[in-house]
């Protein structure tokens, strides 16, 4: 009992019958990212999004704190990473101009990239970008650089290239623009942000849901006999969806930062 | 056990709606933003000119070493050039000498046998003479000696001692006349 307790912990539910319930189960699928608050107003999401700044921060300190022309095995490996956002994210697509949005792009990454480990981070298990506050505030901030940008390049026939795009037939016109208008400033922040945090949220779900089933049936294998025994198979499912979400956790923090390169750069470059 | 479950799933929805999922909550959007102000600053004023300096560096390093490698390696192939066409020259140098060596040898030869040839000329031509000298004398003498012999022979003939020296003169005469 003691173990089902311990995981059930992190699920903050205040009253729990350990006899008649194995687990403390939430009463809604919000419990698991609704974290209470520990001190004030801040909870255990607020903590962790601190603790991705501060490892963000840490890392990137010690790699370039005494950079060496030959790298130190630790140095070689965040290199790779930020040549990746700064040469093929950066430059790469939105072009020489890039490298004014690498600080940002390499922000987002890192952050976002920290956020999501977090998922399957051991004892930490809570990815903060299942909460929608950060992939509402950075896809609204790359909302704001990219109209931002559009505006600084173009004035306002930035707006009027999204509303009457040049190169379409005139009777499509009005369709097109509205459809540009629509997907350029309504859709785009949506779903940057919608696909990041709901990636996050169903990987969350998945491993709570199966890991904590696996150890629920195992630990139970008293009371409900053999079929305790597919606990087995359950938390197995979870490690293989754990070993998935590693893939999951990169990749969206690779797509909000390629997403919002590929904005930046459709603001830069109007004509197409 | 699965219905009490059950119920406090229901009791659940109708409590917390899921609006709490989705909507950004006031607490966490502040905290977000401060860390995330946090690490955009951090690389905006530091990491980032620290990582642009430090992979141009690299960068140049680099190339640096390629220049240098191009310029060793071009180095190297003018000095296997070199060595090239000093073997070349040498293997040259060394044909002449042998051809002039064979020639020298060759003249040599000629030069002996042909001083050979002329020595053993001159034996031959010498021992020729010799030997008709030879015969010359051995010829006077046996002459001399004829005269001689037939002198004593006729004193015994005879009995008596003839005028030598005028006897002597008839046969060498008589001998000479033979000759003819």
């Amino acid at each position: 009992m003691i173990f089902t307790r311990l995981i059930a912990a992190p699920l903050a539910v205040e009253e729990c019958d350990y006899v008649n319930q194995p687990v403390c189960a939430p009463e809604n699928v919000a419990e698991l990212f609704v974290l209470p608050p520990i001190f004030g107003q801040v909870n255990r999401t607020i903590i962790l999004m601190f603790l991705a700044a501060l490892i963000v921060v840490a890392v990137l300190y010690v790699a370039y704190r005494r950079p060496r022309l030959v790298p130190t095995k630790f140095q070689a490996a965040v290199d790779a990473l930020v040549s990746f956002v700064r040469d093929d994210v950066a430059v790469g697509i939105i072009g020489p101009e890039g490298a004014k949005y690498f600080p940002y792009l390499l922000s987002l990454f890192m952050f976002i990239l920290v956020g999501n480990l977090f998922e399957i981070t051991p004892l930490v298990n809570f990815p903060i970008t299942s909460r929608m506050a950060i992939p509402f505030f950075l896809s609204l901030l790359t909302w704001f650089i990219f109209v931002g940008v559009g505006v600084r390049k173009h004035g306002i026939s930035y707006f009027t290239h999204l509303a009457w795009p040049p190169g379409v037939p005139t009777a499509l016109k009005p369709l097109v623009g509205i459809i540009e208008l629509v997907s350029t400033l309504l859709v785009r922040p949506f779903s940057l942000a919608v696909r990041l945090f709901a990636n996050l949220v169903a990987g969350h779900v998945m491993l709570s849901l199966l890991l904590v089933t696996g150890v629920v049936f195992v630990a139970n294998i008293g009371e409900i006999g053999v079929k305790g025994a597919a606990g087995v198979l359950w938390f197995a499912l979870g490690v293989g969806i754990f070993v998935f979400e590693i893939l999951v956790t990169v990749l969206q923090a690779y797509i909000f930062t390629l997403l919002s390169a590929v904005y930046i750069e459709s603001s830069i470059h109007v004509e197409h | 056990m699965m219905e009490t479950w059950i119920l406090a799933a229901e009791e659940g929805a109708e409590a917390s709606s899921g609006l709490d999922l989705l909507l950004p909550a006031t607490p966490e959007l502040v905290g977000g933003i401060i860390a995330f102000g946090i690490v955009f600053f951090f690389i905006w004023k530091w990491a980032g000119p620290a990582i642009n300096r430090s992979l141009e560096q690299r960068q140049q390093a680099i190339a640096g070493r390629l220049e240098e490698a191009e310029k060793a390696k071009a180095e190297a192939e003018s000095l296997l050039a070199d060595y090239r066409q000093q073997m070349a020259e040498a293997r040259q140098r060394a044909s002449e000498i042998i051809d002039e060596a064979r020639q020298a040898a060759e003249q040599l030869r000629d030069e002996i046998l042909a001083k050979a040839n002329e020595e053993a000329a001159q034996i031959v031509a010498k021992a020729r003479d010799e030997a008709a000298a030879e015969r010359q004398r051995v010829l006077a003498e046996a002459r001399e000696e004829v005269a001689n012999l037939s002198l004593d022979l006729a004193e015994r003939v005879i009995g008596e001692a003839l005028d030598r020296e005028a006897q002597l003169g008839l046969v060498q005469r008589y001998l000479a006349e033979l000759e003819r």
